[in-house]
């Protein structure tokens, strides 16, 4: 099985090398070109010989010289151009983006005016007007795209504005200057290097287009230049196309393409999410409607032994890497809170995921898992219980939300598995009231509700389907005291109204105590002592379970 | 390949399968209006504020550059033959005369009937050559900019979808390499394959030379309008190409689409999930790109000789035809508006986040 790789590194090594080389033409063009780029060597229209590797253009210059040459003019065009446009369109974008009022205001308006000038256009009428250097062209392509930059980067101050932890961090007092350090510019890096890239390539392909058009530096031998002068004589229907339009075609080409893959390998570089390789396994999962003989199976047996059954389950993250979980065994009674406890690291999310399928990447899974008498550690045959037999409140469930539709759709897309449309409305509805939302707020987004109500539609999608396990990662962490409680007097109350049976995944031993019945306490991926809740508190066996109960009740005396 | 390649595409709000996410509003529809509403008053100032600069532009341009602006308005083979009386008859039918400010209330009134000027290479109307060429213009932007947003995109999602693999990996490079080409050599390659080599297609102009009609007329103008579609379309393709992989990508790793999957929905309905907040980015894409090609399709329109925007302007360039220039400058200017007031009034749709700025807790 091959292993996946971003594609970021390879490219970057590419793209390096593609940049080397006419950065090395331009640095040695005198050593490398034997005539002059600008006066006439040889007669007109000459064929490639050995004194002229691509022969003589109509003025009789020596086509080899202007393809060298012509890496000097794209290079500076574009480098120039784009540390011009990137360094005031990130200013701009921080500034009004961060600021806000009158300075977001008075910035965007001037972003918008320059991005209503198509730049190419612009130049050409500028170029029109005031002539046609070439250090004319840089600046207004600098000074023209340095909008693009600006408004792409400034949607993104905004977006990341609104992130929790930004928020929190301005919340509790952060500066605004370290905020902006912290945690935006550091975020907008990636965008930024693309936009530096992009920057880069309009800048060598406009300066092309502009020359290309007879616009450009008449004195300077461009790439572009050499494209028009091929297509004015007519090169494509006499064959010379191929030494005099291909070589600074595809010199223009690799230079962009430098730019491009150095730019992606930068973006990658900078935000390790877009380097993810991991494949998720559940997006390629398909659709199975329940079949009737697999319903009847589900009703008809009313197995009195355990609802799920984990045995000598071991979980590597990887092939290669070392076991996370090492051998775990546990068993959820019907109708009982399981408790699964442990420190964070401790293997308790893992062991989740895994039973669920939901692990990212290429994890190695071994081990033996029955829930309802059906082995669960196939793919499939995890696809086909979540979300119907099991029910998931995964970690910080209250961002866990699809930000774009409402909490009603959200919950009814869930119910929609296991019935009609306008059944699964009505199930979303009576749930997002059984967990405690008014109808009022059913048709808010996500974002429109404070933490505890977003934790209470998670809860109510995870019950959408009637599962008969309901998995609780965490579910009151990031929650204040009031809340919490609330979240776990709802949790209680559904479990005796419904007859659920809950696994409970937390490091909160007091938490543990008023609602579980059974506990599994983890320790570094191994299971260190199980049982009733009141046999284990009341005579633990092991150091590490009376450390851990320990903590709750004195935290000062954890060693006595 | 891709068997979600078909149902990838920027309606995903049309989804049939998928039951609508407005349908809890119906007891207050009137909300769905409200943004539209608030997003005009945000967004039609501004354009208007963006027409007025360039209104201003086009007007102050000709007079800061070197030189009298009447120098402007004569070829450059009479320049040293014209008379002073000449050139005071020149000034005064193209509002030269009287004072600066005098100038500019004559230009205002001017635009205001539509008027923009006569060509100084025509001798006809400005605005009647704008709008000979502003329907080539639109055919070419228009139909290139939803090819390549379309299949940019869906490529792209297909891709972040495999991230890694070595299917993510070819199609990002074959992408980026295409990216890479510049329009104009694309263009010039097309030519030489397609209409040099292959014969089979023609390369000059937007219009049959013989009197074709119906249905031969349409096809002998689609025949014209493939080849530069074509290289606009490719050389579009990568930048809705990398936009909608990246987004994708980042949205993946979003909590909510553990959540949908653990929820129970099937890889479609997860991929879905992302995919419609990956979006927003694509859309507004692919609306710069509909501004920005307004005028700079100009190089593939000269290769073809395409009597679009972009190539009216080159013309006119070469020609010193200075009225046309501006007229020409200040429609794209519209055009690019246009596109951006599209892209204002669409995006609250897309963004909750944006159409009901609101107070969360946590």
């Amino acid at each position: 099985m091959s292993r996946r790789q971003s594609p970021g590194k390879i490219l970057g090594r590419v793209g390096l090398v593609l940049l080397a080389v006419p950065a090395l033409a331009a640095v040695f063009a005198p050593l490398t070109a034997r005539h002059s780029p600008t006066r006439p060597s040889a007669r007109p229209l000459l064929k490639p010989s050995l004194g002229h590797p691509l022969g003589t253009d109509d003025l009789g210059i020596d086509i080899f010289a202007q393809l060298i040459y012509g890496s000097r003019i794209s290079l500076a065009i574009g480098l120039g151009a784009a540390v011009l446009a990137v360094v005031v369109g990130l200013t701009v974008a921080l500034v009004a983006g961060w600021r806000r009022g009158w300075a977001e205001t008075v910035l965007m308006r001037l972003t918008d005016v320059t991005l209503a000038f198509p730049f190419l256009p612009l130049v050409l009428v500028l170029a029109a007007f005031f002539g046609r250097g070439l250090i004319v062209t840089a600046l207004v392509i600098g000074a023209v795209t340095w909008a693009r930059p600006a408004r792409v980067l400034w949607a993104q101050v905004l977006k990341l504005r609104e992130y929790p932890h930004v928020q929190a961090a301005r919340a509790m007092g952060a500066t605004g200057t370290r905020c902006v350090v912290r945690h935006i510019l550091t975020r907008l890096t990636p965008v930024t290097s693309a936009q530096f890239v992009r920057v880069a390539n309009a800048a060598v392909i406009s300066e092309a287009a502009l020359a290309f058009l007879g616009l450009g530096d008449p004195n300077q031998a461009s790439w572009g230049i050499m494209l028009a002068n091929a297509s004015s004589n007519n090169a494509l229907l006499t064959g010379a196309w191929k030494w005099w339009m291909v070589p600074p075609g595809l010199a223009l080409t690799l230079v962009v393409l430098g730019f491009a893959f150095t730019g992606y390998a930068s973006e990658e570089w900078a935000d390790p999410r877009l380097a993810s390789t991991g494949r998720l396994r559940f997006l390629s999962s398909r659709r199975r409607r329940p079949s009737p003989a697999a319903t009847a199976a589900a009703v008809e047996t009313p197995d009195p032994g355990p609802i799920l059954s984990v045995r000598d389950l071991v979980v590597h993250y990887d092939r290669q890497g070392p076991a996370v979980v090492k051998g775990v065994s546990f068993d959820v009674e019907r109708e009982r809170v399981t408790a699964l406890v442990g420190e964070s690291g401790s293997g308790k999310s893992t062991i989740v995921l895994a039973l669920l399928g939901l692990l990212p990447g290429d994890p190695l899974v071994e081990g033996e898992a029955t829930f309802e008498g059906r082995k669960l550690l196939r793919a499939a045959a995890a696809a086909r219980v979540r979300g119907r037999q099991v029910g998931f409140v995964t970690q910080a469930a209250m961002n866990a939300l699809n930000p774009a539709y409402t909490i009603h759709f959200q919950v009814s897309e869930a119910a929609a598995l296991t019935m009609p449309q306008e059944e699964a409305r009505r199930r979303a509805t009576d749930l997002l009231e059984t967990v405690g939302l008014p109808a009022s707020d059913h048709g808010a987004y996500p974002h429109e509700l404070s933490g505890g109500m977003r934790q209470r539609v998670v809860i109510a999608m995870a019950l959408a389907n009637k599962p008969d396990l309901l998995i609780a990662d965490e579910p009151t962490t990031g929650l204040d005291l009031v809340t919490q409680a609330a979240i776990l007097h709802l949790l209680g109350d559904l479990k005796d109204r419904l007859g659920l049976t809950v696994l409970l995944i937390t490091h909160d031993v007091q938490m543990v105590m008023r609602v579980a019945d059974e506990i599994v306490i983890l320790q570094d991926g191994c299971v260190v002592e199980q049982g009733a809740v009141d046999t284990v508190v009341a005579d633990p066996q092991q150091d590490y379970t009376r450390r851990l109960l320990n903590t709750r009740l004195s935290p000062l005396t954890v060693k006595v | 390949m891709g068997n979600e390649a078909g149902s990838v595409s920027t309606q995903v709000e049309a989804d049939p399968e998928r039951p609508s996410n407005f349908h809890l509003q119906t007891d207050n529809a009137w909300s769905g209006l409200v943004p539209v509403g608030r997003q005009v008053l945000r967004a039609l100032p501004l354009s208007l504020l963006v027409l007025a600069v360039a209104i201003c532009l086009n007007f102050a341009l000709p007079r800061l550059a070197p030189g009298d602006p009447i120098d402007f308005l004569i070829p450059a083979e009479q320049a040293n033959k014209i008379t002073y009386e000449q050139r005071m008859e020149l000034a005064s039918s193209y509002g030269l005369q009287g004072s600066t400010g005098e100038q500019f209330v004559r230009y205002l009134g001017n635009l205001a009937k539509g008027d923009l000027g006569t060509s100084t290479r025509y001798g006809a109307p400005v605005s009647e050559l704008l709008a000979d060429r502003l329907p080539w213009t639109l055919l070419l932007v228009g139909t290139s900019v939803f090819l390549s947003t379309l299949i940019g995109a869906a490529l792209g999602f297909r891709s972040a979808w495999r991230r890694g693999s070595a299917s993510d990996v070819r199609t990002l490079t074959g992408v980026m390499v295409l990216d890479s080409f510049p329009p104009f050599f694309v263009a010039l390659l097309l030519v030489l394959l397609f209409s040099v080599t292959l014969k089979l297609l023609p390369v000059f102009g937007a219009l049959p030379g013989s009197e074709a009609e119906g249905l031969e007329f349409a096809i002998e103008v689609a025949r014209r309008a493939i080849l530069p579609i074509a290289a606009l379309t490719l050389s579009g393709l990568g930048s809705a190409f990398l936009v909608a992989r990246s987004s994708a990508v980042t949205e993946l790793g979003e909590d909510y689409v553990t959540m949908a999957a653990a929820k129970g929905l099937d890889g479609a309905g997860v991929r879905r999930h992302a995919r419609r907040n990956a979006l927003v980015p694509v859309w507004t894409v692919g609306m710069l790109n509909v501004g920005a090609l307004f005028g700079g399709a100009a190089p593939v329109e000269t290769v073809f000789a395409y009597p679009g925007l972009g190539r009216l302007i080159y013309e006119s360039v070469l020609s010193r035809d200075y009225p046309v220039l501006q007229g020409a400058f200040l429609l794209i200017a519209a055009g690019v508006i246009a596109a951006n007031l599209i892209a204002e009034l669409v995006y609250p749709y897309l963004d909750p986040r944006v159409r009901r700025p609101g107070t969360a807790g946590s």
